[in-house]
């Protein structure tokens, strides 16, 4: 998978790098901002209140 | 990983390249190769999970509940000014702060309500649900329940074990300090046992109507398993002088 990634990034491999870090940084940033907090409430951790069910 | 190496001997396990470099390998290598990229990249994403629960909420959370709290303590001066001015309504809630010099020295933005969105942003809310909170400025008898984060969300509540019987915890609001003093901890309870948000609360020892405030939050840390509640008498009630003068419970805020 990431092998297949490399191979159809464009350019030397100084390129490859740069791109391969950009897209690392855009994962992180599509996880935080959008799968983490759709996750977290469906996740048994943060509930701090008592409630009936 | 581009290559995948097997042990016997007499035969050439080599992989074969072709097509400018790359790498052909049998069927099932390549699956359980992208298996292993794929666990891999589980075990990162957790990892990153973890990040973002104790470290990058928090810092969320703080910036928007100091905003607030800048917001409120701005309105409160305008009103001593007696100048309202448009806008003097907006306080999202929040009605004032909470202090609990035992589990920490900073302010606790307290708002309306116990949703996550109160919550997530870094405040204790106070319960309207299941069981309606008595507020304090009400004067009235009953029960101040409130709930904040453990951990995450600006982790409000998190040194809440540190609270010993007799401590104090100091609610502010724009006139008032209501002084409490803590007089039962309940350090396990059900997350279904809404008793304890009770007018007169279940398990805390008291049976008459009184002024009780009472703190939860979940507990083990960094888990929601089961609650951890706190309770607190009202002893006193002083007046906010023109400097804002914090009783003596409060050391240094």
């Amino acid at each position: 998978m990431y092998g297949w990634i490399w191979r159809h990034l464009p350019g030397n491999t100084w390129v490859k790098a740069l791109l391969s870090l950009f897209l690392v940084l855009a994962a992180v940033y599509v996880l935080f901002q959008y799968v983490f907090p759709w996750a977290e409430p469906l996740l048994p951790f943060g509930d701090a209140t008592v409630d009936e069910q | 990983m581009a290559t995948v190496e097997h042990d016997r001997s007499g035969e050439d396990t080599r992989p074969h390249r072709h097509n400018g470099g790359r790498v052909s390998r049998g069927p099932v290598a390549t699956l359980v190769g992208l298996l292993g990229e794929l666990l891999m990249t589980a075990g990162v994403v957790l990892g990153l999970f973890v990040v973002y629960s104790l470290w990058w909420t928090n810092l969320l959370a703080d910036r928007a509940a100091d905003r607030e709290s800048d917001r409120i303590r701005d309105q409160w001066e305008q009103a001593v000014e007696g100048a309202g001015g448009p806008g003097s309504l907006d306080t999202k809630g929040g009605i004032g702060f909470l202090h609990v010099p035992t589990m920490d020295d900073d302010q606790i933005l307290v708002k309306k309500g116990t949703d996550p969105k109160v919550l997530d942003d870094g405040a204790a809310g106070y319960y309207t649900d299941p069981v309606k909170a008595t507020l304090p400025t009400s004067g009235k008898d009953g029960n101040f329940s409130l709930a904040a984060h453990r951990d995450g969300h600006g982790a409000k509540f998190h040194g809440i074990h540190k609270i010993r019987e007799g401590d104090p915890i100091v609610f502010e609001s724009k006139d008032k300090w209501y002084v409490y003093k803590v007089f039962e901890i309940l350090p396990e309870t059900s997350k279904y046992n809404v008793g304890v948000l009770k007018p007169v609360p279940e398990e805390s020892g008291r049976k008459k109507a009184g002024k009780y405030i009472t703190l939860t939050t979940c507990t083990p840390m960094y888990t929601s398993e089961h609650r951890y509640i706190v309770w607190g008498e009202l002893v006193r009630v002083d007046p906010v002088d023109d400097r804002r003068t914090p009783p003596k419970e409060i050391k240094n805020s």
